[in-house]
């Protein structure tokens, strides 16, 4: 049974070119863009076709752009096809932004049914399920308090609590992982594994590469609005990790004003696992070996290299620096491996994009000899972490001698980790 | 808080109907008129919640609440009673001036409000527009909804005006139901026409208040049909909504049916635009959310 199917589908956007002069929204200006052709076109989707099955968990993975987005806004009927043909056997629902619809000045009871009603659900269905949606959410004390008093994570938890309430035939899901906190994300994945198992068709679209791999049945990888490679999460993944660690690194935009020939730059940040093998996948408490390969041009001494850990919000996590701990560098032309080892990564479950710098000791935050978006590596679930952060640590147990034993007992020593 | 104590195993129930359709590019062949519609009566649950909400919103957090809805139009009576029976001396058919003015400006209001708040509803709404999917006209409709709401608490006004002045109501009354279909056939036309162009050209915000301003005057609200010279009221009565107010206060006020050729005139129009106006309006939703 196929409940979802793309014929040769392709979405195209039009891109007018704005000019200084005319504004956007000045309907002369655009008319006469219009008529001089002044546009250009960008393909989201270039003839992809695909069939989803009833009950099938399909992943799509991509860098932002490749056109993952745009299926679900297509599925969803946001927007129509340019080409082609979409078939959807089922009652569909979409989890693209929880709580969007929520207004401020409205209580939670009215907003669970102004957001339910959005969603698609009729008013009996709402009322029946009212009490359930707040104990879900937890937000029973407040439900009759204006939401503008709520705070963000009663907000995030009512919203998706209404979602959760949907009991869809086919669910599409746009990156629900990537707010909240732990608590709320795995009560996320809870409620979206026990609809998978109720039979509901998935279509999740994420960055959190170990989630796509634990839920989904299938993954398609989209490149340039195009599925580049598709079949088992972990072949795909791979294969995913392959295409970003093996891309030339891209400058990171609008940090740093990099001259046209950097005295030495960055060729590639590539991860180790323990045992030695390429990988963007790590478990918290997982070893690292982060290989940063510089080009030198022109002999720099003095140098630090840094590695930074951006979230995907792209605030900073985590910034490693020679400054602080590492060898002095004074970089010789030619070739060069800068290795920083990790014995435990520390980080909760998450994806990082991974940027590094060159740059003189005594230069200033932002300038750089030369700095680059250099991929991105995902964390999965490994050492349980309760609060922030993952840290290496040992125990140790020492029994302290009773006053009246005349001969001291040995200390126990155990180490765990 | 109590995570623990939340239950995190929800019944997973669903109906078995399972809908079946296909997703195409837009075209103006493929407009399915009654496909459209039961689509929209699949979502009236949405269009009262959605209505429900934009009267609540207006009414909240102001002193006076509901009490807006009577001051608009009152306000707007003793103005135009001052400017047009003390200074001006507009003609007025024998009818108390206050009254007179009164009784056309309930239903021309609705018609302004209406067009007013539902041309900016697909912009202003557009988080919705471009992270849910619902048949785009709802949007426009709950304005039409929430206009009609304060359309019905003025009645109430009216009422007592009509006690006030003495004006007897006769049969001729109920020709206010198919005169009010009319009216909100014709709005809810224009709420289309406007709230879709308005996605991509957003002068039409800048022109609508204008142009209303100038419709009010091109209207027998302030004066009588029987003002207009002769000869120019064969054109005047183009306007479709010469026919809708005229009619309106020859019923309530005068107690005498409506000029049937002017009334019928104006369901014409208001049928066919709202036709016409839903075609354009279903054309341009389709990549509405490209541009919002």
């Amino acid at each position: 049974m196929i409940d979802l199917k793309f014929d040769t589908v392709s979405k195209r956007y039009r891109i007018f070119k704005e000019s200084e002069t005319e504004g956007s929204r000045n309907a002369l200006g655009r008319l006469s863009r219009r008529l001089r052709g002044n546009w250009s076109d960008f393909w989201a989707l270039r003839d992809v076709s695909f069939e989803v099955s009833r009950g099938e968990a399909l992943g799509l993975i991509g860098q932002n752009g490749a056109g993952k987005s745009t299926i679900l806004k297509l599925l969803y009927n946001i927007t129509t096809p340019t080409k082609g043909r979409i078939r959807v056997n089922g009652r569909l629902a979409a989890l693209i932004e929880v709580a969007s619809g929520f207004h401020p000045d409205l209580t939670g009871r009215e907003n669970v049914y102004l957001n339910g009603s959005l969603l698609g659900m009729k008013r009996n269905e709402i009322r029946s399920k009212l009490d359930s949606i707040v104990d879900f959410a937890g937000v029973s004390a407040f439900i009759d308090t204006a939401v503008k008093r709520y705070s963000s994570g009663m907000y995030l938890r009512l919203g998706f609590s209404i979602a959760a309430h949907l009991d869809p035939d086919i669910l599409l899901l746009d990156e629900v992982l990537a707010v909240g906190d732990a608590e709320f994300q795995s009560r996320c994945l809870e409620r979206i594994n026990q609809l998978r198992r109720a039979g509901t068709t998935i279509v999740f679209v994420s960055h959190n590469l170990g989630a796509i791999e634990n839920l989904c049945d299938r993954v398609f990888l989209l490149r340039h609005g195009e599925i580049y490679r598709s079949g088992a999460p972990r072949y795909v993944i791979s294969e995913y990790e392959h295409m970003l660690t093996s891309m030339p690194a891209a400058t990171a935009k609008g940090l740093i004003d990099v001259h046209d020939a950097p005295a030495s730059e960055i060729v590639s940040v590539i991860f180790y696992n323990s045992e030695g093998r390429r990988t963007t996948m790590f478990a918290t408490g997982d070893a690292a070996r982060v290989e940063v390969e510089l080009m030198v041009h022109e002999p720099v001494e003095d140098a630090l290299v840094e590695v930074y850990f951006y979230s995907i919000f792209g605030n900073i996590h985590s910034h490693f620096s020679t400054e602080i701990d590492g060898p002095t560098l004074d970089l010789q032309k030619g070739r060069c491996i800068i290795e920083f080892d990790c014995p435990q990564l520390p980080f909760e479950v998450a994806a990082f994009n991974i940027e590094s710098s060159i740059k003189l000791r005594g230069s200033s935050f932002n300038e750089h000899v030369d700095y680059k978006r250099t991929g991105s590596i995902n964390i999965t679930r490994g050492k349980p972490v309760h609060g922030a952060f993952h840290t290496p640590h040992t125990w140790t147990v020492r029994s302290v001698a009773p006053p009246d034993s005349d001969h001291s007992t040995p200390a126990i020593v155990r180490n765990v980790d | 808080m109590a995570k623990s104590a939340i239950n995190n195993e929800l019944p997973v129930s669903r109906g078995n109907a399972r809908p079946n359709y296909e997703i195409r590019p837009p075209s103006i062949f493929g407009f399915n008129l009654l496909a459209n519609l039961s689509k929209l009566l699949q979502y009236k649950d949405l269009v009262w919640t959605l209505s429900l909400h934009r009267i609540k919103v207006r009414y909240k957090q102001s002193v006076l609440g509901i009490l807006w809805a009577f001051l608009q139009p009152i306000s707007m009576m003793l103005v135009f009673t001052f400017i047009f029976s003390l200074i001006a001396r507009m003609p007025s058919e024998g009818i108390p001036y206050a009254i007179f003015a009164f009784t056309a400006l309930l239903p021309w209001n609705y018609f302004s409000t209406s067009v007013a708040n539902a041309t900016s509803s697909l912009v202003k709404d557009a988080q919705f527009v471009t992270k849910v999917y619902f048949p785009r006209e709802i949007l426009p409709i709950t304005y039409i909804v929430a206009a009609l709401f304060d359309f019905a608490v003025a009645s109430i006004l009216l009422a007592g005006l009509l006690i006030y002045y003495q004006i007897a109501l006769t049969v001729n009354v109920l020709y206010v139901v198919p005169i009010l279909l009319v009216l909100t056939c014709f709005a809810l036309a224009i709420s289309l026409i406007f709230s879709a162009t308005q996605v991509r050209f957003r002068d039409i915000g800048m022109a609508v208040p204008l142009l209303l301003q100038l419709w009010l005057f091109a209207t027998p609200v302030i004066y009588p049909l029987s003002a207009v010279p002769a000869r120019w009221r064969s054109f005047y009565v183009l306007n479709p909504m010469v026919g809708i107010i005229e009619s309106f206060r020859d019923v309530v006020l005068k107690g005498e049916p409506p000029n049937m050729r002017y009334l019928m005139f104006s369901a014409v129009v208001s049928v066919v635009l709202l036709f016409v106006s839903y075609l354009y309006f279903k054309r341009v939703e389709a990549t509405m959310a490209d541009f919002v």
